[in-house]
């Protein structure tokens, strides 16, 4: 049992007894990210409003996505975006279709290589988000997820902790130069 | 077994009776009074393919004393109950509470009108409405004809949820699948209470019916004139509403009284009285009872704020309590002297009372007293700074919003005297109030809300209540053969992600796109609280006739009833095919074959899951805003994956159609922009002629090109031929159909799933 610090939203509290694991240090996640066979990037429709140090949330997610050719799905409306940015995505699958398919251990994947076993979220709605993520903690013990936005999921396998802008900037950097860094 | 015989021969007999068997108007069908498994066949075939997909919303059970129990993953509770089917459970309860409200507001209705003009007073909705309840003659195989067959309709389902909520007692029902099927019977009469409560309502209120271009009446905040004593009424029931404005209108004290409502109430006192006037939905409810504009509240039953007697105490104002629902905890002071009722609640003493003609001159003569000492001075601009000065930018508040807004940020800017981002918080307030009660330091943020937010007013079509036969006739077979490309309903609440604009924005999309659009309830208001340049709301721009490019204000949320009814009135008026007892029938042939797709942008309410429940069992999708994934179960396919065959009725062969039309039963997107995209494709229909796919594919392709920037991904599902390719996108599309692969598909005559799964109904029930 782990003990989840309380979401930055009060409607997210965990009515429960297994949270998230709080990972405050880039390097894990990049290694977690690193070790996953088949990871898959979930974006929402946040990442078209959120600005993150002068920059749009979505270039960070390409930003991210690039560093390992990790797949995309683009939820919402963001397929248009992501297209401009010159990342299409490998799925245009909103967010509750995308984890309809997850929850089944059997799926082939967006790239028809077999189901994923990380899935990492940015910029979805964060109680549409942990909704999501519950689904995935009860139905899909097959798979780990992660969020990269600043808030706790108390749903997910691993979340950031409730952090400021300059800390979760500061993080996302480190994450992406450490996924940036070749294995030896 | 001879026994059991004469009982069941008993229980038929007594159904027979109630419905009038002998009565000739239609053969009775195989399900007249469906119990809990009459129907159990349909839905598990339903569920087949729109399966039920579940996001906790806790992971505990807190039921009984055997728990708290963790259901988490693979854990089971005490009971041996597991997280899948807990959920379904929930939901049951939910759509029972739903049901029930309605239900409940339908039996008083009926009983208060019975009281008046007796069991047989005659139901008449004008002389173009004949096909008068299309629920009740499909579910219960009744053709009502009085105030007491409309009582018949309610105590069918009374007889029903006393089996549905029996279900959810521990130890009882074990299957996941199961409960669905019963939270879809329970949506299924909730459609039938509704109507009951409509009809009675508009022939013993004598609401308009039989005519589409109801009055334009005043809405907003901004259209109380606050010159005169105001009485605002909120909730959902019109019985003390009405003799309100009765009681103004026999004392000629309409330039001293205003009448106002909030929620659906304000939609019922203005299909009676055209001077009334709609204050807005539920999310301005907390809002406007703050700003202390009104003299007296009036609470009827469902959606009305749980404190509001603290609320109406703060804010100066009386309060009347005439529920048996909500009586607040306050003195019941019906059979007191009306001047000694008055006395009191001048004095702001709070009270119930249950008799709507006395509760009606109370509250009239309490506003004309209490009005000349009302307190009230709105909150201005300048004020603001000076409100704000305790404020320290803790974001307590923004931590506690239910709609996870920055509302620390706005106050701090509002301080400093930039009012722009207050007002942006605002259009996007679901109302709740939770950021005031976490501020430390007390900062009065609803009353800084009236210095920032818009205080214009605009118009709304009074609710018209069903849809004409003649309408029907009229767009039955261009519904059918995808010509007009689907029907859309906005319904439901107001728990809107974003700005309270998005109904209005969307609405105004399909309008435009010659989609027949209609609105209930909440989403009926706020669709009519944006203008145009020309200062012009959709109300004012769009046709009311039900017909390609319509803007059709139902009513209330019991007028719900009359969208899924239209569903069924083209399967009868157009496609001739019997209601009555036929429930299987019909929901076969609106779910293969009309259009018609419910978008409940901002549902909150257990009614809300009712109603989709309700149209969910008839085939009939519904696209939900974000919120609505708190609900934990939405019903959905994978078009990939799931078993796309139909029964070619004519032809009696089993088909293969490939095409996942409809996508889902029950679906959250996340903004509006999927929203509309995802509406576009969901009127899809198999039984589309070529002209006809190719204008529902026009839409879904333009809306996914102007939103996602690209042809939509799942375009080979939806292209049977090559004569279903819209001309307008030809070349790029049978690039793209070239590009993946794509093959035609079998052509249908008739599709149908009666014959593909276990039921009575043969099949040439559904050949016409």
């Amino acid at each position: 049992m782990t003990t989840t610090p309380l979401p930055y939203f009060h409607v997210n509290v965990l009515t429960g007894l297994r949270g998230c694991r709080i990972i405050e240090d880039p390097s894990e996640y990049a290694m977690l990210i690193k070790r996953a066979k088949r990871p898959l990037f979930v974006l929402g429709a946040n990442t078209l409003t959120t600005m993150l140090g002068g920059k749009l949330l979505m270039e960070w997610a390409v930003e991210i996505a690039r560093t390992l050719n990790i797949p995309v799905v683009a939820t919402a409306h963001t397929k248009k975006k992501l297209m401009e940015l010159g990342y299409p995505p490998a799925s245009s699958y909103d967010l509750i279709e995308i984890i309809n398919h997850l929850k089944d251990p059997n799926w082939h994947g967006v790239k028809k290589e077999g189901n994923h076993d990380l899935v990492i979220f940015l910029g979805v709605r964060s109680d549409l988000g942990n909704q999501g993520l519950s689904t995935l903690k009860h139905f899909a013990p097959h798979l780990k997820t992660m969020t990269l936005c600043k808030y706790v999921f108390p749903h997910a396998s691993y979340s950031l902790a409730n952090l400021r802008d300059d800390k979760w900037k500061e993080f996302l950097e480190k994450l992406i130069a450490e996924l940036n860094v070749k294995e030896a | 077994m001879t026994q059991l015989a004469d009982k069941v021969t008993k229980h038929q007999a007594e159904k027979n009776e109630i419905i009038r068997a002998d009565d000739p108007w239609e053969p009775v069908g195989h399900t007249p009074m469906p119990g809990l498994p009459d129907l159990r066949n349909w839905d598990m075939r339903l569920l087949k393919t729109y399966k039920p997909f579940y996001a906790p919303f806790c992971d505990l059970c807190c039921f009984c004393t055997f728990g708290k129990c963790d259901l988490t993953g693979s854990n089971r509770g005490a009971c041996g109950l597991d997280i899948a089917t807990q959920q379904a459970r929930f939901f049951l309860l939910d759509t029972c509470m739903g049901m029930s409200a309605h239900g409940a507001h339908g039996r008083h209705v009926l009983e208060y009108l019975i009281d008046k003009y007796g069991e047989d007073y005659k139901i008449d909705l004008g002389d173009q409405v004949e096909v008068e309840a299309p629920n009740i003659r499909t579910v219960l195989g009744l053709k009502p004809k009085t105030l007491g067959d409309l009582k018949k309709a309610v105590e069918y389902a009374e007889s029903q949820l006393i089996q549905l909520v029996s279900s959810l007692h521990t130890g009882q029902e074990g299957s996941c699948l199961d409960y669905e099927s019963k939270a879809l019977h329970a949506g299924m009469l909730d459609h039938v209470v509704m109507e009951a409560a409509d009809i009675a309502q508009i022939v013993g209120f004598k609401y308009p019916t039989s005519v589409a271009e109801t009055p334009l009446v005043g809405l907003g905040w901004g259209a109380v004139d606050r010159t005169k004593a105001i009485v605002c009424c909120i909730g959902h029931n019109p019985v003390t509403a009405l003799p309100i404005i009765d009681y103004i209108n026999a004392n000629n004290l309409q330039d001293k009284v205003e009448v106002a409502g909030i929620c659906c109430t304000a939609l019922e006192i203005t299909r009676y009285g055209k001077s009334a006037k709609v204050i807005g939905p539920l999310s301005r409810q907390l809002f406007f009872v703050r700003a202390g504009i009104a003299d007296v509240i009036v609470t009827d039953e469902q959606c009305i704020r749980t404190d509001m007697p603290q609320e109406a105490a703060k804010a100066g104002s009386a309060l009347i309590a005439t529920s048996p629902q909500v009586c607040y905890g306050l003195e019941d002071v019906t059979d007191k002297p009306v001047d000694e009722i008055v006395a009191m609640t001048t004095g702001l003493k709070q009270v119930v009372m249950f008799d709507p003609e006395k509760a009606a001159e109370v509250a009239v003569r309490t506003a004309l007293a209490l009005a000349p000492k009302r307190r009230k001075e709105l909150a201005k601009p300048e004020d603001v700074p000076a409100l704000a000065k305790d404020h320290k930018l803790c974001n307590q508040c923004s931590r506690a919003c239910a709609n996870l807004l920055p509302v620390g940020d706005a106050v701090e800017s509002a301080k400093n005297g930039d009012l722009s981002k207050l007002a942006s918080v605002f259009k996007k307030c679901i109302g709740c109030g939770k950021c005031e009660q976490a501020c430390p330091r007390h900062v009065p943020i609803f009353r800084m809300f009236q210095a920032a937010a818009s205080w214009e007013s605009w118009n709304i079509r009074a609710g018209r209540g069903p849809i004409m036969d003649v309408e029907i006739r009229k767009v039955g077979q261009p519904i059918v053969f995808g010509t007009i490309p689907g029907v859309i309903a906005f319904v439901g609440c107001s728990n809107f992600p974003e700005d309270i604009e998005e109904v209005a924005l969307m609405a105004e999309e399909f309008a435009k796109r010659k989609f027949i659009v209609v609105l209930s309830g909440c989403s009926a208001m706020v669709a009519g609280m944006t203008k145009d340049a020309d200062g012009k709301t959709i109300y004012e721009k769009y046709t009311p006739q039900f017909d390609a490019g319509c803007i059709v204000n139902v009513g209330s949320c019991v007028a719900n009833s009359h969208i899924s009814g239209a569903a069924m009135k083209i399967a009868n008026i157009f496609a001739k095919l019997p209601l009555r007892g036929n429930y299987e029938v019909i929901a076969d042939y609106i779910l293969n074959r009309v259009g018609a797709v419910g978008v409940a942008w901002g549902a909150y309410s257990q009614k809300a899951t009712s109603i989709a429940n309700g149209v969910n069992r008839l085939g009939i999708p519904v696209v939900l805003g974000p919120h609505s994934a708190k609900y934990r179960r939405l019903f959905m396919s994978r078009k990939e994956e799931e078993d796309w065959k139909v029964m070619d009725g004519r032809k009696a062969e089993i088909v293969d159609t490939q095409e996942p039309s409809p996508e889902h039963l029950a679906y959250v997107v996340e903004s509006k922009e999927r929203a509309m995209v995802a509406i576009a494709k969901l009127v899809m229909r198999k039984n589309d002629t070529p002209q006809g796919r190719q204008i529902k594919l026009t839409h879904y392709i333009g809306l996914h090109k102007q939103f996602m920037g690209t042809l939509p991904d799942d375009l080979q599902h939806y292209v049977r031929r090559s004569t279903d390719i819209p001309i307008f996108f030809k070349k790029e599309v049978t690039e793209y159909l070239n590009k993946v692969g794509w093959k035609e598909k079998p052509v249908l005559t008739l599709p149908t799933w009666i014959g593909t799964y276990p039921t009575k109904v043969p099949l040439d029930a559904v050949v016409h």
